[in-house]
């Protein structure tokens, strides 16, 4: 099978996909913000009505005039319609990445869903990515060696290491991080709002140091896993057949190593990259609500607290279509690492 | 299967396990979150669950475990009751009243919050009430009237420590002693915010009103109680509390609740929670896994959608808010239920590719020509096949699901109706605790869900090096 027609049926299934948690996420949402949206009505009417009698234009029949401005904004609301029309036009509105407006602004002035995406999106990629990447290297790092000494004293420390910095919640390990380092020792602030009175370098080092606390959090939470699960899978393959012939050649063992073993090993841990880079993108909602990191993460928690539909819509599906190209991109990356693999649908055709 | 067999395979999975040294480690420390959480009732009070929604007000707020002075080298008053019947051996008659005078021995740096007098209860009659008197005797001779005449009707509780009378008594008593002047707006900040126990039981010197310095020694806390005409009191349920600057192993948080009590009681959940959701998630994800292979075909790549649209859900969002959903809180079923939901979706694949392989077992497809129903092919044949790989998935699931119980606590959508590690962290970040440097109220609980994560990685890593062979070697 080509892989233009594979990544084509990939390309359908995950639109589908899409659409449906698309249905279902703004199922649950309209049902949540209903009774949101009513009392916020009756707070409208009711302001408008004080502000007409400050000045002096209080209707003549103030109740008919409520009725009328209620039945008005519940239309503008849509709140006239049955639940099912509701739910069909916030998913049609999402897919065609409509996601309007929040009612109160987050960030100082941002009141438009796309333009706060775009500004939380660069803040996650910033601390997360970067935690991901340094998590990646040194995982790789480490599992390699611990691979290549099993049963060593460094081995051993790693494994036992890796197994209890699993067990440890990210966003704990942050709390203590700031007890110790932002209030009992005063080394970096506590808060990850950036100053916005520095600009230019001043800038650049005022956010290096608010990312100190977090960045070292998600790489000590995250490092041991990685470690674990590469030692793992290069123990695996240093037992392979070829690695014993590259030996018996006398390729040198850097090379047996890097060149050979780690070659051998990557479709699973490029499966894993991909999904944890993606994976970062989204952002932690607890983590960065410890830190007060103003990313995806923390911008989800506030949707979700002051019930702003159209930005969680926007949040859920901008994850969910990161997550859906994550497994094309790994699917697709699998098939050209390892030939003797066919993933999925393409291994049946 | 027979008895015998199963006794055999038993022990000798026993003796495979007796090698594994992570194995026996999460083994003793099961062992222990087994009867930490058994024996919580007895360790401490049986009614904590319900004690926990409310104020601890004999207890000290906000203060660190005893043993932290360890540490700081600072002395500090330990929590002190004098429950009612030590109570009554200091309670004289006089023929005005009682008089209650308590000595008590102030060996330490810093003088215990607080000086609580609970549950006196006066009988009146007519106009007339009992009025209390309180005085404090210092070792240097020194007295000081805190209270006088306060009437007693129905069942009343003193407290000193926190009256701006007394903090206003106190520091005219100091300018008194050491006649140091002080402007009116110094004054009226020190009324605010004096610590008036400090200064109570501090070193007569000039600057004693901003850093007092313990003065060690016999102390007398005098309570004159008047009772004219009909009057009188009852001290029978009375108790003294002299609320302490430490408070037992973990010290207490906010509202003056135990830590320790707490993080006993919060064990139950945890250990509930874990091994519920991680069992329940391995069948589900097990049985889905095994359906979708023996089916095959158009069900197969139907139930691998439905699979693929489970996994893409984003799910600490839903669940959050599933949560506002059902009122703000979720009861620990529905958390069992929701992680269950949202959880089996990674098992699901895996036991998928396994029981592919089964499938083209010959005795798989014996059952088949012999015409064996579905269901006794998936139950009967494939699932078992699949049991030593579920055993290991469910001791390693455990941990997520410990954590993410935790963290649907901490964001204050937990179960309202019992103690968890996630509601005390929660009520910590709130008190910001990290700010503070409440360390006792933030450390043991996360030390307690990472322990309790811990112990079932180790098992997991165990049992997945035995019963999964492929492994072996690693």
């Amino acid at each position: 099978m080509g892989l233009g027609k594979y990544l084509l049926i990939r390309a359908i299934n995950a639109l589908i996909v899409l659409s449906i948690v698309v249905l279902v996420v703004s199922a649950l949402f309209v049902k949540v913000a209903e009774k949101e949206l009513e009392s916020r009505i009756q707070e409208i009417v009711n302001a408008e009505y004080q502000s007409l009698v400050q000045q002096n234009r209080a209707p003549s029949d103030p109740e008919a005039w409520k009725m009328e401005r209620i039945k008005y904004y519940r239309h503008l609301y849509k709140l006239d319609q049955p639940y099912h029309i509701r739910v069909l036009y916030y998913a049609k509105r999402t897919i065609t990445l409509d996601f309007g407006n929040t009612r109160i602004p987050i960030f100082g002035t941002e009141r438009n869903v796309k333009a706060i995406i775009s500004l939380a999106l660069p803040r996650t990629i910033l601390l997360f990515t970067t935690a991901q990447i340094i998590v990646i290297i040194l995982g790789l790092l480490l599992g390699v060696k611990a691979a290549q000494k099993v049963g060593s004293l460094f081995d051993r420390a790693l494994s036992v290491l890796a197994l209890v910095t699993t067990s440890i919640p990210m966003w704990w390990f942050g709390m203590i991080m700031l007890l110790i380092f932002a209030f009992k020792l005063g080394w970096f602030p506590s808060n990850s709002m950036p100053n916005p009175n520095l600009t230019g370098l001043d800038h650049v080092l005022d956010v290096a140091r608010r990312l100190v606390l977090p960045i070292t959090t998600i790489v000590f939470v995250l490092f041991g896993g990685w470690a674990w699960v590469t030692r793992n899978i290069m123990i695996s393959t240093l037992q392979e057949d070829f690695i014993m012939v590259a030996r018996a050649k006398g390729v040198p063992e850097r090379k047996v190593i890097y060149g050979h073993g780690l070659r051998a090993a990557a479709p699973p841990i490029v499966t894993m990259t991909i999904f944890s880079l993606l994976g970062s993108l989204g952002g932690a909602i607890i983590t960065e609500s410890v830190f007060n990191w103003p990313g995806m993460g923390r911008v989800y928690w506030i949707a979700i607290e002051t019930q702003e539909i159209n930005l969680v819509m926007g949040l859920t599906f901008i994850s969910v279509v990161l997550y859906l190209a994550g497994v094309i991109i790994a699917d697709i990356s699998y098939g050209f690492l390892d030939p003797r693999v066919r993933v999925g649908a393409s291994a049946k055709m | 299967m027979r008895w015998v067999d199963l006794k055999e395979s038993l022990s000798d999975f026993w003796f495979e396990f007796r090698r594994e040294k992570t194995g026996i480690a999460g083994l003793a420390l099961l062992i222990f979150w087994i009867v930490v959480a058994v024996s919580a009732p007895y360790v401490t009070e049986p009614n904590i669950p319900d004690k926990w929604k409310t104020i601890w007000i004999e207890n000290p707020k906000v203060v660190p475990p005893t043993w932290s002075s360890i540490f700081s080298g600072v002395s500090e008053a330990p929590h002190e009751v004098i429950y009612p019947e030590e109570l009554q051996k200091y309670v004289q008659s006089t023929t005005r009243g009682l008089i209650i005078d308590i000595p008590y021995n102030m060996k330490y740096d810093v003088p215990p919050q607080d000086i609580v007098l609970m549950n006196i209860s006066g009988k009146a009659d007519g106009r007339l009430r009992p009025s209390l008197t309180l005085k404090i005797v210092r070792p240097d001779g020194k007295e000081i009237t805190l209270l006088s005449g306060v009437k007693i009707k129905g069942t009343t509780t003193i407290q000193v420590a926190r009256d701006s009378g007394v903090r206003k008594t106190v520091i005219n008593w100091v300018k008194g002693e050491t006649g140091i002047q002080l402007d009116p707006s110094k004054e009226l900040q020190l009324v605010t915010s004096i610590d008036t126990m400090r200064v109570l039981f501090a070193q007569i010197s000039p600057d004693m009103l901003e850093y007092p310095k313990a003065l060690q020694g016999e102390y007398h806390i005098v309570f004159e109680i008047k009772t004219p005409g009909n009057t009188s009191v009852d001290l029978s349920n009375a108790k003294l509390i002299l609320p302490g600057r430490t408070y037992g192993y973990l010290g207490t948080d906010d509202k003056g609740r135990d830590l320790f009590a707490g993080i006993v009681w919060g064990s139950r959940v945890s250990l509930t929670i874990g091994v519920a959701t991680a069992v329940l998630t391995v069948l589900v994800g097990i049985f889905y896994g095994v359906a979708a292979a023996y089916f095959g075909g158009w069900t197969d790549e139907i139930m691998m959608r439905f699979q693929e649209f489970m996994a893409s859900i984003p799910t600490l969002p839903i669940l959050i808010l599933l949560g506002t959903y059902f009122g703000g809180h979720i009861q620990l079923w529905q958390i069992v239920l929701l992680l269950t939901v949202f959880g089996w979706v990674g098992v699901a694949r895996v036991a998928r590719s396994m029981a592919y392989q089964i499938k083209e077992q010959t005795y798989v497809e014996a059952a088949i020509a012999l015409g064996a129903g579905s269901g006794r092919i998936i139950f009967k044949h494939m699932m078992p096949q699949l049991l030593p790989y579920a055993f290991a998935q469910m001791a390693l699931s455990v941990p997520g699901a410990v954590l993410a119980e935790a963290s649907l606590s901490f964001l204050g959508l937990g179960d309202p109706t019992q103690v968890t590690w996630g509601q005390i962290l929660h009520d910590a970040q709130n008190a910001n605790a990290a700010v503070n440097g409440y360390w006792w109220w933030v450390i043991p609980p996360g030390l307690a869900i990472a322990l309790v994560a811990f112990t079932f990685v180790l098992l997991g890593t165990a049992l997945d090096r035995i019963l999964n062979p492929r492994l072996r070697r690693l």
